[in-house]
């Protein structure tokens, strides 16, 4: 059994204990009643020390108490219908840190119930989303923060059928699926999250060579070929003009990575700032480039390159199986920043396969026992909403009260006419 | 009135006889102090002069040579007026009122033992405005009901004195139904002054049961009369309350009886013809005086 105001519970004894005190208190000095012969009464203190307790005192006493209990065992709200029932959440690792599909369809098999939410996730969770006995891997990037919403809001849904939720994470828990909101998501959930860890895919090295379509001076091209990054036939194309219609479909091949990267304000038909700005620097992956850079465009998407000020200044897009990055970074023709290392580093992170730089390396232990966590399930009251949930036992026991309030009005004259 | 059909059948045979002679010139069932020539003989007399010659025996004149004449005694009326206390403290216990129930039963008893005598009867009570209804005594067929309707229509609520009402009345019979927890001593001034005039005075002193034997349980008890006055009756305080409470009944029936009038205490347990028994053929009843708890 569980209660939606606890704090109830304390108040209605407290309250209790008030009126049985009042009780015997105002005993001490009874209500006046007619007798035409007072006068023959010797005086004494009306305050008097002389007590008989009478059955109806305490039955009235009862009525009181009871009363006062049933309206706060209404308010604290009684959930009986769960009786240590354990809901189950299984989140799915389903993206591209997965080693093998079937290893986790077989975990999952093994640590879950037909009667479990299974909700899989790789970027974001899918909850309702298709049998898991058909759940395949996805190229997205997982995420842990976007696993652990999902939990939480399936939570929710299963707090009215259960005392206590239990959290099942099947992911290999690569290092790249945690980011900076995921600590924060953890510590919303109130209980431990048991990890069943799969095994996670291969790191796939990236060779840093691209096809570059630009004029022959071309300062961004200058820069990469310094790098020895520039070869025909290779998956990342870098285009310094307007894109066509065989650069698209370039794109939505498997693992090809189309960089838009205009050379001029004109090479591009991206939504254009109200005011055109400058700024000083840029940063992707890491790495800054420091120059003074006009802003043109204001592009919206994955970010894969901000500016100094957080707006993104380089997005990516998903195209079929590929990707295409907006570069919004307009590089002075005649500057030679393009010949430098921070450049050489800043256009290393936009040349990542799509979905950014594979990182499929285990969480370290820490990580991984910050994420389990300690301690018991957690418990169904942490998500239910005290404004909107309700006891189907709360109008009976309001009921009862009010039945108990005339019981005890109705005796207490009845005793007064009798008197 | 049916509401007293039982009462009225129970008491129905009952005489209510004058305790002195009276002085009504009206002819009744009462002995009169004035004796006239009716058929039953009390005495001879001398004959002396100014005496109706009529009125002497001649058979004796021829046996003893003297001249007697015949002397009777006369039955004469006896007109009756029932005061009713009609004060808050009648109206007790509060949920059956118990006392002013009896108070009414004994007056219409008295009033119909008295109007079947043949005796002018009448009655004075407060009206539930305060003002002092009088039916003066009547000897007519329905005199009984419209005590009744009076009597009904009264409410025990005031704090009105009685003692006016007695002064102010004059009968040669009067009958005062109260509890006493009013103007007690001002009520026995002016019932003096009537028992001295020779009026006959009968005290019908009302006493609760519940009054005798308050509820056994801590009370805080106060007087309808007087809501400033409470008292706490416990365990303690209840053998104080019943010893002055028997004292002063007691000093009630010892002060009214050596005022010349009959006294008579009733408790509401005891049934109202029963009480109009006693109180009209004292001599017929078990007990005649006041009862102790």
């Amino acid at each position: 059994m569980s209660w939606l105001l606890p704090s109830a519970l304390g108040i209605a004894a407290v309250a209790s204990i008030g009126a049985i005190a009042l009780h015997f208190i105002a005993r001490s000095r009874p209500l006046a009643e007619p007798l035409p012969t007072a006068r023959f009464i010797p005086q004494r203190p009306v305050h008097a020390r002389a007590r008989s307790i009478a059955f109806t005192d305490l039955l009235l006493l009862l009525l009181r108490v009871g009363a006062i209990l049933a309206i706060g065992l209404a308010v604290a709200g009684p959930m009986f219908g769960s009786r240590g029932r354990v809901a189950r959440v299984v989140l799915l690792d389903r993206s591209r840190a997965v080693g093998s599909a079937a290893e986790l369809r077989d975990s999952l098999g093994a640590s879950s119930r037909t009667s479990d939410v299974v909700i899989p996730f790789d970027s974001a969770a899918s909850i309702g989303a298709a049998a898991p006995d058909s759940v395949s891997l996805t190229g997205a990037r997982g995420s842990l923060s976007a696993a652990l919403a999902g939990a939480t809001r399936a939570a929710v849904r299963a707090a009215s059928r259960a005392d206590s939720i239990e959290l099942v994470l099947v992911s290999p828990v690569a290092d790249e699926e945690i980011d900076d909101a995921t600590a924060r998501l953890r510590a919303t959930w109130p209980g431990r999250i048991r990890v069943v860890r799969v095994r996670a895919a291969a790191s796939a090295a990236v060779a840093p060579h691209v096809e570059v379509r630009a004029d022959p001076n071309d300062a961004v091209a200058a820069g990469l070929s310094l790098m020895g990054a520039t070869a025909p036939g290779r998956a990342v194309r870098v285009v310094r003009g307007l894109l066509g219609v065989a650069d698209s479909a370039w794109a939505r091949d498997s693992g090809h990575v189309l960089l838009h990267w205009p050379a001029s304000d004109s090479a591009a038909e991206w939504t254009r700032r109200s005011t055109i700005d400058a700024i000083g620097g840029v940063t992707a992956g890491g790495a800054t480039l420091v120059a003074r850079f006009p802003r043109v465009w204001v592009l919206e998407g994955t970010a894969m390159a901000r500016w100094a000020d957080g707006e993104p200044a380089a997005v990516e897009h998903t195209t079929g199986n590929g990707c295409i990055r907006d570069v919004g970074v307009l590089i002075d023709q005649a500057s030679d920043v393009t010949l430098r290392a921070p450049f050489r580093r800043f256009v290393s992170a936009l040349l990542v396969p799509c979905g950014g730089m594979r990182s499929a390396r285990p969480a370290s232990a820490l990580a991984l026992a910050s994420l389990a966590g300690t301690g018991t399930l957690a418990s169904s009251d942490a998500f239910r909403d005290p404004s909107t949930a309700s006891s189907p036992w709360t109008p009976w026991l309001l009921a009862l009260g009010a039945l108990l309030l005339i019981a005890e009005l109705a005796f207490r004259r009845s005793m007064s006419r009798a008197a | 009135m049916s509401a007293y059909g039982a009462l009225l059948d129970a008491v129905r045979g009952v005489h209510w006889g004058a305790r002195r002679a009276v002085t009504s010139p009206v002819a009744g069932t009462h002995h009169s102090k004035l004796r006239g020539t009716s058929a039953e003989f009390t005495e001879y007399r001398l004959y002396r002069q100014g005496d109706d010659p009529r009125r002497i025996d001649w058979r004796l004149l021829g046996r003893s040579d003297r001249a007697y004449i015949r002397l009777a005694t006369d039955r004469a009326v006896l007109p009756t007026t029932i005061v009713l206390d009609a004060s808050a403290s009648m109206a007790y216990p509060v949920t059956t009122r118990a006392k002013w129930r009896r108070a009414q039963e004994i007056t219409i008893g008295l009033a119909a033992v008295a109007h079947a005598d043949g005796d002018p009867v009448g009655v004075a009570v407060h009206d539930d405005r305060g003002n002092m209804r009088i039916l003066p005594p009547r000897t007519r067929r329905g005199v009984v009901s419209e005590i009744a309707r009076v009597v009904d229509g009264a409410d025990p609520d005031g704090l009105d004195p009685l003692a006016p009402a007695l002064a102010s009345i004059r009968s040669a019979r009067m009958v005062v139904v109260t509890d006493l927890l009013g103007d007690a001593d001002d009520l026995l001034r002016a019932a003096r002054v009537h028992i001295v005039s020779g009026h006959e005075v009968h005290l019908v002193h009302i006493v609760a049961r519940e009054e005798l034997d308050p509820p056994h349980r801590t009370m805080l008890a106060s007087d309808p009369e007087d809501p400033t006055l409470q008292r706490v009756l416990v365990d303690t305080t209840r053998i104080g309350y019943d010893r002055q409470f028997g004292d002063w009944r007691a000093e009630m029936a010892r002060r009214w009886r050596a005022a010349g009038a009959a006294y008579v205490e009733v408790v509401t347990g005891e049934a109202a013809s029963h009480a109009v028994r006693r109180i009209a053929e004292p001599a017929s009843t078990v007990s005649t005086g006041a009862v102790r708890a």
